[in-house]
């Protein structure tokens, strides 16, 4: 292993490197790769490469047209011209005439202009790369590549790269762009009093952070902490109650002798098979206060009057509890199937050795059952825990977020830090405070996920039970 | 090796086939004139436009020179779709009046309204109410903004299998019947600042005055909700939301069970949930102007109301308006649809297919469909009758009215009405409540 790359000094020997690459292709290259520092592809169409030469040039001819012709998308420039808005995020006020700089197209655009001049770069530095290893198959063979020659090899030894370069450039436009955009909104004043095209905003620096941690007064600092409490706990019950429930409804299912399992397991696969918002307003009116349940727990004098358990709940710990009690119902049946399928590959070798050597149910339980499943099923049960934090249809379809809390600002006591920052941009249009909450979510989910995932031995035994 | 081959080339396809999606999904689209309705009135809406081109033919002699496309949106979010992308908006859309002063803050991202034909008919065919809440004020000058067609407002609908038209005059009426029948009072469909309007904006039936004082003259400052009328006002509220067999809040279940299994007498509601009380009540569905209240002495304690006054409850009485797009590449066109779709006779129509309320000031005795006696025209009715009764909802600054909700106005009042734990027991702890509403009105902020 390469102690170098490790440690202060090699984190910034791997910053310097290409543009130590970069120096040594200059000096060290032909005349056609010097050229090629300036005019992409003029070292290929110096060495005789004249197709691959032409594409080089074409992508640099594009870039230098797009910087400089600065296309306009609804009225705002793309270019050299993003650059310089990125930064002002727009000066033109606007009237009842004219329309006012957009903001928000400004700083997406800035964006867009830097992703595309980073593709640029990228090619740029291919650009150069290729005619330098020209410049040794040169002197190593006698000759350079041709561009079928090239192709074949995409399309062979190096296809992977071929397949990924579309899927890689999805997940920048479509995924990487769009998520620093998001955190680029915490950093400026975007919100209701400045829509995007009516009023100008501007960059804050860190004022929306320093306003969330430093002002614990403020209705939004003083909400999100036990917005965030409560995230937790939800996701914590709603993740380990479903696992939990999910293993003993098919240890239960899967046991020995048991008749009609499968009839068992179509039963609670159904609950999937329903769209899950259909189960949930279905279980929203049975307990409503004048929905079945209570109408007969109310004749049958187990209850007095009726009462709300949801969204106008007297005490939003009720209303929490029922949330969680509703969200088994269908959450267990995935973790009983997945349990299912873990259980059923337990080699009956193992049970057998363990009943040999004297063994009892619970041990073997215990030791062998329990931590099968667990490794099979400890991604998903990291993946469901982050789809848990991130919750949205069950406590919007459920309560809406509802019952109101004392100083709630927005937030009612069972939203969800999801729920919370839908309410926030959608409803209210504090965009900067929503992505700052978005930035929190995601700090969380991904700590959450990189330390436990890591630290389990589906990670460090990957190749255990195979 | 044949097989790696194929394989390559299947997923080389589908690369090449995603790239081409992606090319045709950026492709330039046709570039229709395009108009956003509520979504029950898209048909409606469509063929008055079929209308409209025809005639446009025949009145120039060319063909009307942009394909026209009628959508239905929620009229609810129509403005925030368009405050997220103001050039993926449509060339015309309706908005509830109250979303105007977000539209034109800053920039404005709406045109005013130039033709002077378009301004004599607003200025002819409307209530005064209404002419008071569509010019904004943008840098300094007020502009026309929006063109109403439709209006809307609270009234009751009960059930007439246990409610006379004489029971539900008055609130006490409803309330004797409701204890008679061991049944609540009313539902409400909500607990926001639209639902509770019928105690916040009820108005005293001798002196014809509103205690509630909100955003008067457009000015900010001009809010009072600490008057002493206004605390015996939630007294008799706290009494009526606390009482046996009286109003009830919102439940899970929803007021259309509620009504359904004859839980509650009616509901507080307006004509959009019309369809939903006929399915629950059926042929039993009544329609009732907002019954009036009297204080008890026991209501103005604390205060120096009489015991006796008599309030009539209140309303929003809003309306739907167009507004146009500012900077639309088809802007010499828009007006005169405008024109038409606003006009008098169009509201008629769209009266008598959508059963829309139509906002035209002098609806009620010259409309000809209006004078038949349906269940639709009583709807008509008394909407209008609650018309006396209300206010189109006022704002101060672009986005005060936004605090109404956002910093739980409507929360602090329904506080008051369910009094838990006595809380709000005294009238000095109401008024303080009170208070708090009142701040938020005027500064965004409780205290």
């Amino acid at each position: 292993m390469d102690r170098k790359k490790y440690g202060i000094s090699g984190f910034f020997q791997r910053i310097a490197q290409p543009f130590i690459n970069f120096y040594k292709r200059f000096m060290d290259g032909s005349i056609g790769t010097k050229m090629s520092h300036f005019i992409m592809g003029a070292g290929n169409i110096y060495h005789g490469q004249i197709i691959k030469g032409l594409i080089y040039f074409l992508i640099q001819v594009g870039y230098v047209v797009f910087m400089v012709t600065c296309p306009k998308v609804n009225n705002t420039p793309l270019g050299y011209k993003a650059f310089i808005n990125f930064v002002t995020l727009g000066t033109q006020e606007g009237d009842i005439f004219t329309p006012a700089d957009n903001s928000m197209l400004m700083l997406l655009f800035g964006v867009v202009t830097f992703g595309i001049t980073l593709m640029y770069l990228f090619a740029y530095n291919s650009s150069i790369k290729s005619s330098y290893k020209a410049d040794k198959d040169l002197k190593n063979y006698g000759k350079v590549t041709t561009f079928r020659h090239d192709l074949k090899e995409m399309f062979g030894n190096r296809f992977y790269i071929a397949m990924l370069t579309p899927a890689t450039l999805g997940a920048v436009v479509f995924t990487l762009l769009p998520t620093l955009f998001m955190i680029l909104i915490a950093f400026t004043n975007f919100d209701k009093e400045r829509q995007a095209g009516l009023k100008l905003f501007d960059w804050v620096g860190l004022d929306n952070f320093t306003t969330f941690f430093t002002n614990p007064s403020g209705e939004i600092a003083a909400r999100f902490l036990p917005v965030l409490g409560w995230t937790l706990i939800w996701a914590f019950f709603a993740t380990f109650l479903n696992y939990y429930g999910g293993i003993l409804l098919a240890l239960l299912i899967n046991k020995k002798g048991l008749k009609g399992k499968v009839i068992f397991r179509a039963i609670f696969v159904l609950t999937i098979a329903i769209p899950q918002f259909i189960s949930l307003l279905a279980m929203r009116n049975l307990i409503g206060e004048y929905g079945p349940l209570q109408s007969f727990l109310i004749k049958v004098g187990i209850m007095s009057e009726p009462m709300s358990f949801l969204a106008n709940a007297p005490n939003v710990w009720i209303a929490r509890i029922t949330i969680i009690l509703i969200n088994l119902w269908v959450g267990i049946p995935y973790s009983m199937l997945l349990a299912s399928g873990a259980i059923m590959n337990i080699p009956e070798s193992l049970y057998e050795a363990a009943r040999i050597d004297g063994a009892s149910k619970f041990t073997i339980l215990r030791k062998i059952t329990m931590p099968y499943i667990v490794f099979i099923t400890t991604p998903y049960l990291i993946s469901s825990f982050i789809g848990n934090i991130t919750s949205f249809n069950i406590i919007y379809l459920l309560t809406g977020g509802m019952p109101k809390v004392t100083g709630g600002y927005i937030a009612g006591g069972t939203d969800l830090l999801v729920t919370w920052l839908y309410k926030l941009t959608i409803d209210e249009q504090q965009y900067n405070l929503g992505a700052v909450i978005g930035i929190l979510t995601f700090l969380l989910t991904s700590t959450v996920t990189l330390i436990t995932y890591r630290r389990s031995k589906s990670y460090k035994e990957e190749d255990a039970f195979q | 090796m044949r097989r790696i081959k194929s394989f390559r080339s299947l997923a080389l396809l589908l690369a090449i086939c995603m790239i081409m999606a992606l090319f045709a999904g950026c492709a330039k689209k046709a570039n229709p004139l395009t108009i956003w309705v509520g979504v029950e009135s898209v048909d409606f809406y469509t063929a008055k436009m079929a209308e409209y081109v025809e005639n446009y033919k025949a009145k120039t002699g060319e063909d009307f020179p942009y394909e026209i496309a009628v959508q239905g949106v929620d009229t609810g979010s129509a403005a925030s779709k368009v405050l997220d992308d103001i050039d993926a908006g449509a060339d015309i859309f309706t908005i509830a009046h109250d979303n105007l002063p977000k539209l034109t803050a800053g920039a404005s991202a709406i045109a005013p309204v130039r033709s002077q034909a378009l301004l004599t008919q607003i200025k002819s065919d409307n209530p005064q109410a209404f002419l008071d809440v569509i010019d904004m004020n943008v840098q300094g000058t007020t502009y026309t903004f929006g063109i109403p067609y439709i209006a809307q407002s609270l009234i009751l609908m009960y059930n007439t299998k246990y409610l006379t038209k004489d029971d539900v005059k008055t609130w006490e009426g409803i309330w004797a019947a409701a204890k008679k029948h061991n049944m609540q009072s009313v539902s409400l469909t909500g607990s926001d600042g639209f639902n509770n309007s019928f105690l916040v904006l009820a108005k005293n039936e001798t002196t014809n005055r509103m205690p509630t004082v909100l955003y008067e003259d457009g000015i900010t400052e001009n809010c009072n909700f600490t008057s002493d009328e206004v605390v015996a006002i939630m007294q008799w509220g706290q009494r009526f939301f606390t009482g046996a067999n009286g109003a009830k809040m919102p439940t899970d279940s929803g007021w259309e069970i509620e009504l359904r299994d004859e839980i509650s007498l009616g509901v507080i509601t307006g004509a959009w949930k019309f369809n939903a009380a006929k399915a629950a009540l059926g042929a039993n569905l009544g329609i009732a102007t907002l019954p009036s209240f009297t204080l008890t002495s026991e209501d103005v304690k604390g205060t120096n109301v009489k015991a006796g006054t008599v309030y009539r409850s209140g309303t929003f009485a809003d309306c739907k308006v167009f507004v146009m797009k500012k900077g639309s590449d088809k802007a010499d066109y828009l007006e005169d649809i405008l024109l038409f779709l606003t006009s008098k006779e169009v509201q008629e129509q769209s009266f008598i297919e959508c059963a829309n309320l139509p906002a035209y000031k002098n609806a009620a005795k010259e409309f000809a469909s209006m004078q038949t006696d349906n269940l639709e025209t009583e709807l008509a009715a008394r909407q209008l009758d609650m018309f006396d009764y209300g206010i189109p909802q006022p704002f101060g600054t672009p986005t005060s009215q936004f605090y109404y909700y956002s910093k739980g106005a409507p929360d602090l009042i329904r506080e008051i009405l369910e009094n838990k734990d006595g809380l709000f027991g005294t009238t000095e702890a109401i008024r303080t409540q009170l208070q708090k509403v009142e701040n938020i009105w005027k500064t965004g902020e409780r205290e």
